[in-house]
Protein backbone atom coordinates (compact mmCIF):
# COMPACT_ATOMS: atom_id res chain seq x y z
CA UNK A 1 0.00 0.00 0.00
CA UNK A 2 1.47 3.32 -1.14
CA UNK A 3 0.92 6.51 0.04
CA UNK A 4 1.46 10.00 -0.62
CA UNK A 5 3.66 10.21 2.07
CA UNK A 6 5.76 7.39 1.03
CA UNK A 7 5.49 9.01 -2.99
CA UNK A 8 6.41 12.17 -1.66
CA UNK A 9 9.53 10.63 0.62
CA UNK A 10 11.26 8.71 -2.44
CA UNK A 11 11.09 11.37 -4.53
CA UNK A 12 12.76 13.97 -2.26
CA UNK A 13 15.09 11.72 -1.35
CA UNK A 14 16.07 10.53 -5.24
CA UNK A 15 16.62 14.46 -5.91
CA UNK A 16 18.70 14.58 -2.73
CA UNK A 17 20.43 11.45 -4.03
CA UNK A 18 21.33 12.74 -7.42
CA UNK A 19 22.14 16.62 -6.10
CA UNK A 20 24.70 14.98 -3.86
CA UNK A 21 26.42 13.20 -6.61
CA UNK A 22 26.31 16.13 -8.80
CA UNK A 23 27.12 19.40 -7.19
CA UNK A 24 30.92 20.59 -7.11
CA UNK A 25 33.27 18.79 -5.10
CA UNK A 26 34.73 21.05 -1.59
CA UNK A 27 37.28 22.97 -2.31
CA UNK A 28 39.30 21.68 0.88
CA UNK A 29 38.22 18.39 1.02
CA UNK A 30 37.49 17.10 -2.48
CA UNK A 31 34.94 14.52 -3.06
CA UNK A 32 35.46 12.69 -0.26
CA UNK A 33 33.11 15.53 1.43
CA UNK A 34 29.87 14.49 -0.18
CA UNK A 35 29.88 12.14 2.80
CA UNK A 36 28.33 15.00 4.36
CA UNK A 37 25.19 15.10 2.31
CA UNK A 38 24.05 11.82 4.51
CA UNK A 39 25.76 12.34 7.68
CA UNK A 40 24.80 15.30 8.52
CA UNK A 41 20.76 14.75 7.52
CA UNK A 42 21.54 11.18 9.21
CA UNK A 43 22.51 13.06 12.28
CA UNK A 44 19.98 15.89 12.43
CA UNK A 45 17.59 13.09 11.96
CA UNK A 46 18.95 11.24 14.81
CA UNK A 47 18.17 14.35 17.28
CA UNK A 48 14.82 15.49 15.96
CA UNK A 49 13.65 12.05 16.40
CA UNK A 50 14.80 11.49 19.93
CA UNK A 51 13.33 14.95 20.47
CA UNK A 52 9.69 14.25 19.06
CA UNK A 53 9.94 10.28 21.18
CA UNK A 54 10.01 12.33 24.16
CA UNK A 55 7.21 14.70 22.62
CA UNK A 56 5.14 12.07 21.80
CA UNK A 57 5.84 10.24 25.48
CA UNK A 58 4.81 13.45 26.94
CA UNK A 59 1.93 13.20 24.87
CA UNK A 60 0.77 10.21 25.98
CA UNK A 61 1.25 10.85 29.65
CA UNK A 62 -1.36 13.51 29.46
CA UNK A 63 -4.22 12.43 27.22
CA UNK A 64 -3.82 8.41 27.64
CA UNK A 65 -4.40 7.60 24.06
CA UNK A 66 -2.35 5.11 22.93
CA UNK A 67 -1.63 6.27 19.57
CA UNK A 68 0.99 8.94 21.19
CA UNK A 69 3.04 5.84 22.17
CA UNK A 70 2.89 4.35 19.21
CA UNK A 71 4.27 7.17 17.65
CA UNK A 72 6.81 7.50 20.37
CA UNK A 73 7.88 3.90 19.95
CA UNK A 74 8.10 4.43 16.12
CA UNK A 75 10.09 7.75 16.45
CA UNK A 76 12.80 6.15 18.68
CA UNK A 77 12.88 2.65 16.42
CA UNK A 78 13.35 5.32 13.25
CA UNK A 79 16.04 7.44 15.53
CA UNK A 80 18.05 4.70 16.36
CA UNK A 81 18.32 4.01 12.11
CA UNK A 82 19.34 7.27 11.89
CA UNK A 83 21.79 7.05 14.66
CA UNK A 84 23.39 4.14 13.88
CA UNK A 85 23.58 5.52 10.34
CA UNK A 86 25.06 8.59 11.66
CA UNK A 87 27.74 6.98 13.53
CA UNK A 88 28.41 4.56 10.60
CA UNK A 89 28.96 7.19 8.03
CA UNK A 90 30.68 9.76 10.50
CA UNK A 91 33.31 6.78 10.90
CA UNK A 92 33.39 6.25 7.36
CA UNK A 93 34.08 10.07 6.75
CA UNK A 94 36.95 10.08 9.50
CA UNK A 95 39.10 7.29 8.26
CA UNK A 96 40.56 8.78 4.88
CA UNK A 97 40.25 12.30 6.72
CA UNK A 98 42.15 11.11 9.60
CA UNK A 99 43.22 7.82 9.09
CA UNK A 100 41.32 6.05 12.21
CA UNK A 101 37.76 4.80 12.37
CA UNK A 102 36.50 6.63 15.56
CA UNK A 103 38.11 9.77 17.01
CA UNK A 104 36.88 11.16 20.41
CA UNK A 105 35.06 13.84 18.75
CA UNK A 106 32.41 15.69 21.11
CA UNK A 107 29.79 15.27 18.53
CA UNK A 108 30.93 11.69 18.18
CA UNK A 109 30.80 10.30 21.07
CA UNK A 110 27.30 12.28 21.75
CA UNK A 111 25.87 10.75 19.35
CA UNK A 112 26.87 7.39 20.68
CA UNK A 113 25.75 7.99 23.61
CA UNK A 114 22.57 8.68 22.14
CA UNK A 115 22.42 6.02 20.22
CA UNK A 116 22.99 3.68 23.41
CA UNK A 117 20.05 5.35 25.12
CA UNK A 118 17.64 4.58 22.48
CA UNK A 119 18.73 1.10 22.82
CA UNK A 120 17.78 1.24 26.20
CA UNK A 121 14.54 2.77 25.63
CA UNK A 122 13.46 0.03 22.52
CA UNK A 123 14.60 -2.62 24.88
CA UNK A 124 11.97 -1.57 27.80
CA UNK A 125 9.52 -1.40 25.18
CA UNK A 126 10.30 -4.61 23.57
CA UNK A 127 10.21 -5.80 27.51
CA UNK A 128 6.09 -4.88 28.56
CA UNK A 129 3.86 -6.99 26.89
CA UNK A 130 0.75 -4.86 28.01
CA UNK A 131 0.23 -1.54 26.28
CA UNK A 132 -0.66 0.71 28.83
CA UNK A 133 1.95 -0.47 31.00
CA UNK A 134 4.85 -0.02 27.99
CA UNK A 135 3.06 3.31 27.60
CA UNK A 136 3.89 4.42 30.78
CA UNK A 137 7.09 3.01 31.65
CA UNK A 138 8.66 3.63 28.27
CA UNK A 139 7.00 7.78 28.45
CA UNK A 140 8.40 7.93 31.43
CA UNK A 141 11.82 6.89 30.93
CA UNK A 142 11.66 9.26 27.78
CA UNK A 143 11.61 11.93 29.63
CA UNK A 144 14.30 11.21 32.19
CA UNK A 145 16.47 10.05 29.16
CA UNK A 146 15.91 13.29 27.26
CA UNK A 147 16.32 15.67 30.61
CA UNK A 148 19.57 13.89 30.46
CA UNK A 149 20.78 14.90 27.19
CA UNK A 150 21.52 18.66 27.64
CA UNK A 151 23.37 17.71 30.36
CA UNK A 152 25.56 14.54 28.23
CA UNK A 153 26.30 17.03 25.68
CA UNK A 154 27.85 20.05 28.00
CA UNK A 155 29.86 17.27 30.13
CA UNK A 156 31.02 15.93 26.80
CA UNK A 157 31.59 19.27 24.64
CA UNK A 158 33.45 20.31 27.97
CA UNK A 159 35.41 17.38 27.87
CA UNK A 160 36.92 17.20 24.56
CA UNK A 161 36.70 21.08 24.74
CA UNK A 162 40.70 21.31 24.50
CA UNK A 163 41.21 18.41 22.23
CA UNK A 164 39.03 19.07 18.49
CA UNK A 165 40.75 18.59 15.56
CA UNK A 166 41.60 21.98 13.75
CA UNK A 167 38.55 22.86 12.30
CA UNK A 168 39.04 22.66 8.61
CA UNK A 169 39.27 18.76 8.36
CA UNK A 170 36.64 17.75 10.80
CA UNK A 171 33.47 16.78 8.73
CA UNK A 172 30.73 18.31 8.80
CA UNK A 173 32.12 21.81 9.67
CA UNK A 174 33.17 22.80 6.24
CA UNK A 175 32.75 25.97 4.70
CA UNK A 176 30.31 25.92 2.41
CA UNK A 177 27.88 27.85 0.18
CA UNK A 178 26.40 28.37 -3.35
CA UNK A 179 25.38 24.86 -4.84
CA UNK A 180 26.93 22.78 -1.98
CA UNK A 181 24.35 24.39 0.74
CA UNK A 182 21.57 23.72 -1.02
CA UNK A 183 22.51 19.60 -1.74
CA UNK A 184 22.64 20.07 1.94
CA UNK A 185 20.35 21.24 2.46
CA UNK A 186 18.16 19.19 0.22
CA UNK A 187 18.88 16.45 1.77
CA UNK A 188 18.44 17.14 5.00
CA UNK A 189 14.59 18.01 4.21
CA UNK A 190 14.85 14.74 2.04
CA UNK A 191 15.32 12.90 5.24
CA UNK A 192 13.27 14.41 7.20
CA UNK A 193 9.94 13.62 4.87
CA UNK A 194 11.61 10.49 5.03
CA UNK A 195 11.60 10.17 8.72
CA UNK A 196 7.75 11.25 8.49
CA UNK A 197 6.70 8.07 5.96
CA UNK A 198 8.62 5.47 8.04
CA UNK A 199 7.41 7.25 11.50
CA UNK A 200 3.76 7.17 9.79
CA UNK A 201 4.26 3.17 8.92
CA UNK A 202 5.77 2.24 11.74
CA UNK A 203 3.48 3.24 14.34
CA UNK A 204 0.61 1.49 11.48
CA UNK A 205 2.57 -1.73 12.56
CA UNK A 206 2.79 -0.77 15.97
CA UNK A 207 -0.98 -0.85 16.09
CA UNK A 208 -1.75 -3.71 14.13
CA UNK A 209 0.20 -5.42 16.32
CA UNK A 210 -1.77 -4.72 19.66
CA UNK A 211 -4.72 -5.38 17.75
CA UNK A 212 -3.18 -9.25 16.92
CA UNK A 213 -1.90 -9.55 20.11
CA UNK A 214 -6.12 -8.62 21.41
CA UNK A 215 -6.96 -11.41 19.47
CA UNK A 216 -8.22 -14.54 21.13
CA UNK A 217 -5.85 -17.24 20.73
CA UNK A 218 -6.72 -19.84 17.60
CA UNK A 219 -6.38 -23.23 17.93
CA UNK A 220 -6.62 -25.93 20.76
CA UNK A 221 -6.70 -24.52 24.55
CA UNK A 222 -5.05 -26.69 26.22
CA UNK A 223 -7.75 -29.26 27.22
CA UNK A 224 -9.94 -28.53 24.51
CA UNK A 225 -9.06 -31.33 22.82
CA UNK A 226 -10.30 -34.21 25.90
CA UNK A 227 -13.55 -34.03 26.11
CA UNK A 228 -15.59 -36.23 29.17
CA UNK A 229 -16.16 -39.73 28.71
CA UNK A 230 -19.56 -40.61 27.86
CA UNK A 231 -21.31 -41.71 31.04
CA UNK A 232 -22.20 -45.84 30.46
CA UNK A 233 -24.96 -47.09 32.63
CA UNK A 234 -25.77 -45.99 36.09
CA UNK A 235 -23.49 -43.54 37.90
CA UNK A 236 -20.70 -45.29 40.84
CA UNK B 1 5.87 13.21 53.96
CA UNK B 2 8.91 13.80 55.53
CA UNK B 3 8.39 11.35 58.39
CA UNK B 4 7.25 8.64 55.02
CA UNK B 5 10.72 9.41 53.41
CA UNK B 6 12.54 8.81 57.09
CA UNK B 7 10.44 5.49 57.74
CA UNK B 8 10.77 4.13 54.19
CA UNK B 9 14.56 5.06 54.41
CA UNK B 10 14.78 3.11 57.29
CA UNK B 11 13.49 0.19 56.01
CA UNK B 12 15.92 0.07 52.95
CA UNK B 13 18.30 0.37 55.42
CA UNK B 14 17.55 -2.07 57.43
CA UNK B 15 16.79 -4.32 54.85
CA UNK B 16 20.24 -4.12 53.75
CA UNK B 17 21.88 -4.65 57.04
CA UNK B 18 19.55 -8.20 57.63
CA UNK B 19 20.52 -9.24 53.55
CA UNK B 20 24.19 -7.47 53.70
CA UNK B 21 24.08 -7.50 49.98
CA UNK B 22 26.07 -4.28 49.37
CA UNK B 23 28.81 -5.00 52.13
CA UNK B 24 29.18 -8.74 51.86
CA UNK B 25 28.79 -9.30 47.51
CA UNK B 26 28.70 -5.93 45.91
CA UNK B 27 31.52 -4.31 47.56
CA UNK B 28 34.05 -6.97 47.27
CA UNK B 29 32.44 -7.52 43.71
CA UNK B 30 33.66 -3.90 43.10
CA UNK B 31 37.18 -4.69 44.44
CA UNK B 32 38.37 -7.84 42.85
CA UNK B 33 37.41 -5.72 39.85
CA UNK B 34 39.93 -3.46 40.78
CA UNK B 35 42.63 -6.33 41.62
CA UNK B 36 42.02 -7.43 37.91
CA UNK B 37 42.27 -4.38 36.32
CA UNK B 38 46.18 -4.66 36.33
CA UNK B 39 46.02 -8.38 35.52
CA UNK B 40 44.50 -7.08 32.05
CA UNK B 41 46.38 -4.04 31.46
CA UNK B 42 49.83 -4.27 33.00
CA UNK B 43 51.23 -2.85 36.78
CA UNK B 44 53.28 -0.16 35.51
CA UNK B 45 53.18 2.17 38.29
CA UNK B 46 53.02 5.33 36.54
CA UNK B 47 50.03 3.65 34.44
CA UNK B 48 48.34 2.52 37.02
CA UNK B 49 48.63 5.87 38.59
CA UNK B 50 47.25 7.42 35.59
CA UNK B 51 44.25 5.27 35.12
CA UNK B 52 43.33 4.67 38.69
CA UNK B 53 41.09 7.40 39.84
CA UNK B 54 39.44 6.97 36.30
CA UNK B 55 38.85 3.35 36.98
CA UNK B 56 37.05 3.80 40.36
CA UNK B 57 34.27 6.25 38.85
CA UNK B 58 34.07 3.77 36.43
CA UNK B 59 33.71 0.59 38.41
CA UNK B 60 31.36 2.76 41.05
CA UNK B 61 28.83 4.06 37.84
CA UNK B 62 28.86 -0.18 36.46
CA UNK B 63 28.65 -1.42 39.48
CA UNK B 64 26.40 0.93 41.07
CA UNK B 65 23.74 -0.44 38.81
CA UNK B 66 23.95 -3.82 41.13
CA UNK B 67 23.56 -1.78 44.22
CA UNK B 68 20.74 0.31 43.37
CA UNK B 69 18.85 -2.64 41.56
CA UNK B 70 19.65 -5.23 44.50
CA UNK B 71 17.80 -2.51 46.57
CA UNK B 72 14.18 -2.19 44.29
CA UNK B 73 14.51 -6.23 43.73
CA UNK B 74 14.12 -6.64 48.31
CA UNK B 75 11.06 -4.45 47.59
CA UNK B 76 8.64 -6.66 46.25
CA UNK B 77 5.46 -5.92 44.00
CA UNK B 78 3.23 -7.00 47.33
CA UNK B 79 5.22 -4.89 49.78
CA UNK B 80 4.79 -1.93 46.78
CA UNK B 81 0.94 -2.43 46.95
CA UNK B 82 0.63 -1.89 50.22
CA UNK B 83 1.98 1.21 50.41
CA UNK B 84 -0.17 2.52 47.51
CA UNK B 85 -3.09 0.82 49.77
CA UNK B 86 -1.67 3.03 52.61
CA UNK B 87 -1.71 6.45 50.60
CA UNK B 88 2.21 6.35 50.91
CA UNK B 89 2.90 9.59 48.35
CA UNK B 90 4.98 7.62 45.35
CA UNK B 91 7.21 10.64 45.18
CA UNK B 92 7.83 10.23 49.14
CA UNK B 93 8.81 6.35 48.11
CA UNK B 94 11.20 7.39 45.24
CA UNK B 95 13.03 9.96 48.09
CA UNK B 96 13.41 7.45 50.33
CA UNK B 97 14.80 5.17 47.98
CA UNK B 98 17.24 7.37 46.09
CA UNK B 99 18.93 8.66 49.59
CA UNK B 100 18.90 4.77 50.78
CA UNK B 101 20.94 4.56 47.04
CA UNK B 102 23.18 7.56 47.97
CA UNK B 103 23.77 6.16 51.38
CA UNK B 104 24.96 2.35 50.63
CA UNK B 105 26.60 4.19 47.22
CA UNK B 106 28.68 5.90 49.81
CA UNK B 107 29.64 3.53 51.32
CA UNK B 108 30.72 1.21 48.19
CA UNK B 109 32.30 4.09 47.13
CA UNK B 110 34.58 5.17 50.52
CA UNK B 111 35.72 1.24 50.81
CA UNK B 112 36.17 0.50 47.22
CA UNK B 113 38.37 4.31 46.86
CA UNK B 114 40.37 3.44 49.76
CA UNK B 115 41.09 0.46 47.97
CA UNK B 116 42.09 2.00 44.88
CA UNK B 117 44.52 4.78 46.99
CA UNK B 118 46.58 1.02 47.72
CA UNK B 119 46.48 -0.75 44.65
CA UNK B 120 46.72 2.18 42.19
CA UNK B 121 48.42 4.67 44.45
CA UNK B 122 47.46 7.95 42.73
CA UNK B 123 48.82 11.20 43.58
CA UNK B 124 45.53 13.76 43.93
CA UNK B 125 46.31 16.82 45.73
CA UNK B 126 43.09 18.62 47.39
CA UNK B 127 41.76 15.11 47.79
CA UNK B 128 39.23 16.55 50.09
CA UNK B 129 37.53 17.64 47.51
CA UNK B 130 36.26 14.30 47.11
CA UNK B 131 34.21 14.63 49.90
CA UNK B 132 32.13 17.09 47.82
CA UNK B 133 32.54 15.10 44.92
CA UNK B 134 31.66 11.68 45.87
CA UNK B 135 28.37 12.11 47.17
CA UNK B 136 26.82 14.37 44.63
CA UNK B 137 28.21 11.37 41.93
CA UNK B 138 26.52 8.68 44.25
CA UNK B 139 23.49 10.61 44.66
CA UNK B 140 23.41 11.04 41.05
CA UNK B 141 23.76 7.45 40.34
CA UNK B 142 21.07 6.04 42.72
CA UNK B 143 18.42 8.52 41.32
CA UNK B 144 18.99 7.63 37.64
CA UNK B 145 19.24 3.60 39.24
CA UNK B 146 15.93 4.10 41.49
CA UNK B 147 14.51 5.95 38.23
CA UNK B 148 15.78 2.89 36.48
CA UNK B 149 14.14 0.34 39.24
CA UNK B 150 10.75 2.06 38.91
CA UNK B 151 10.77 1.86 35.17
CA UNK B 152 11.51 -1.83 34.07
CA UNK B 153 10.18 -3.04 38.21
CA UNK B 154 8.10 -6.18 37.63
CA UNK B 155 10.06 -8.01 35.21
CA UNK B 156 12.09 -10.70 35.85
CA UNK B 157 14.32 -9.84 33.04
CA UNK B 158 15.03 -6.47 34.92
CA UNK B 159 18.45 -7.26 36.21
CA UNK B 160 20.04 -7.41 32.81
CA UNK B 161 17.54 -4.25 31.03
CA UNK B 162 18.58 -1.89 34.09
CA UNK B 163 22.60 -1.31 33.33
CA UNK B 164 21.75 -0.49 29.62
CA UNK B 165 18.77 1.73 31.20
CA UNK B 166 21.44 3.57 33.91
CA UNK B 167 24.83 3.85 32.23
CA UNK B 168 24.56 5.92 28.67
CA UNK B 169 22.43 8.97 31.03
CA UNK B 170 24.92 8.52 33.61
CA UNK B 171 27.83 9.83 31.52
CA UNK B 172 27.53 13.47 32.53
CA UNK B 173 27.63 12.06 36.27
CA UNK B 174 30.79 10.10 35.33
CA UNK B 175 32.38 12.73 33.41
CA UNK B 176 31.47 15.41 35.98
CA UNK B 177 33.35 12.97 38.89
CA UNK B 178 36.37 11.64 36.64
CA UNK B 179 37.23 15.53 34.79
CA UNK B 180 37.05 17.11 38.71
CA UNK B 181 39.09 14.77 39.60
CA UNK B 182 41.60 15.38 36.89
CA UNK B 183 41.30 18.74 37.72
CA UNK B 184 42.50 18.54 41.18
CA UNK B 185 45.24 16.31 39.79
CA UNK B 186 46.44 19.19 37.04
CA UNK B 187 45.46 22.34 39.40
CA UNK B 188 42.67 23.02 37.10
CA UNK B 189 39.30 24.69 37.78
CA UNK B 190 37.01 21.70 38.98
CA UNK B 191 34.34 24.19 39.70
CA UNK B 192 32.20 23.70 36.35
CA UNK B 193 31.99 19.79 37.00
CA UNK B 194 31.23 20.65 40.77
CA UNK B 195 28.39 22.60 39.33
CA UNK B 196 27.54 20.28 36.48
CA UNK B 197 27.36 17.44 39.46
CA UNK B 198 24.73 19.61 41.12
CA UNK B 199 22.83 20.36 38.08
CA UNK B 200 22.21 16.86 37.25
CA UNK B 201 21.36 15.84 40.59
CA UNK B 202 18.52 18.33 40.71
CA UNK B 203 17.19 17.19 36.82
CA UNK B 204 17.11 13.83 38.18
CA UNK B 205 15.45 15.05 41.39
CA UNK B 206 13.08 16.72 39.85
CA UNK B 207 12.51 14.19 37.53
CA UNK B 208 11.64 11.46 40.15
CA UNK B 209 9.43 13.22 41.61
CA UNK B 210 7.25 14.37 39.01
CA UNK B 211 7.11 10.82 37.35
CA UNK B 212 6.37 9.15 40.23
CA UNK B 213 2.79 9.72 40.39
CA UNK B 214 2.25 9.03 36.76
CA UNK B 215 4.04 5.59 36.69
CA UNK B 216 1.94 4.40 39.66
CA UNK B 217 -0.26 1.60 38.36
CA UNK B 218 -3.73 3.10 37.88
CA UNK C 1 40.38 3.40 -1.69
CA UNK C 2 39.75 6.54 -3.39
CA UNK C 3 37.20 9.31 -3.10
CA UNK C 4 34.40 8.48 -4.51
CA UNK C 5 35.15 4.61 -3.25
CA UNK C 6 34.48 5.97 0.64
CA UNK C 7 31.33 8.33 -0.68
CA UNK C 8 30.43 5.09 -2.91
CA UNK C 9 30.48 3.06 0.67
CA UNK C 10 28.89 5.58 2.78
CA UNK C 11 25.47 6.76 0.22
CA UNK C 12 25.10 2.73 -0.43
CA UNK C 13 25.07 2.18 3.42
CA UNK C 14 22.70 5.13 3.94
CA UNK C 15 20.36 4.35 1.21
CA UNK C 16 20.08 0.33 1.03
CA UNK C 17 19.56 0.63 4.45
CA UNK C 18 17.17 2.89 4.25
CA UNK C 19 15.15 1.12 1.66
CA UNK C 20 16.20 -2.34 3.31
CA UNK C 21 13.88 -0.96 6.36
CA UNK C 22 11.17 0.40 4.21
CA UNK C 23 11.05 -2.77 2.54
CA UNK C 24 10.57 -4.82 6.35
CA UNK C 25 7.88 -2.54 7.92
CA UNK C 26 5.61 -2.85 3.96
CA UNK C 27 6.34 -6.80 4.88
CA UNK C 28 5.30 -6.83 8.85
CA UNK C 29 2.53 -4.45 8.04
CA UNK C 30 0.88 -6.36 5.15
CA UNK C 31 1.53 -9.68 6.70
CA UNK C 32 -0.47 -8.41 10.16
CA UNK C 33 -3.12 -7.31 8.21
CA UNK C 34 -3.71 -10.84 6.73
CA UNK C 35 -3.50 -11.78 10.34
CA UNK C 36 -6.46 -9.10 12.01
CA UNK C 37 -8.35 -9.68 9.35
CA UNK C 38 -8.84 -13.23 9.36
Amino acid sequence: MIKPLDVAAGSVLVTALVLGLVVPPDAVQGDLQRIMYVHVPSAWLAYLSFGLTLVFGVAYLRTRRIRWDHLAGASAEVGVVFTGLALVTGSIWGKPVWGVWWTWDARLVLTAVMFFVYLGYLALRRAFEDPEVRARRASVYGIVAVAQIPLVHFSVVWWRGLHQPPTVLRPGDPQIDGPLLAALLAAVFAFTVVYAALVSRRAEVARLEDLAAALPADGAVAGAGISAPPIVGGGR
Amino acid sequence: MIRHIRVLLAAHLRDERRAGEVGLVIIPFGLVALLVIPMAVGIDTPLLDRIGPGLFWAVLVLFGTVVTQRQSATEGDARRDLFTLLGVDPAARFAAAALAGTILLTVFAVVVGSVTMVLYDPTIPGAAWLALIVPLACAGIAMVGTLAAAVAGGLGTRSSLAPLLVVPISVPILLAAAQATEGLRAGAGILRWILLLAVVDVVLALAGVLTARPLEES
Amino acid sequence: MSDWGWVALAFAIVYGTLGAYTAALMRRAARLRRGVER
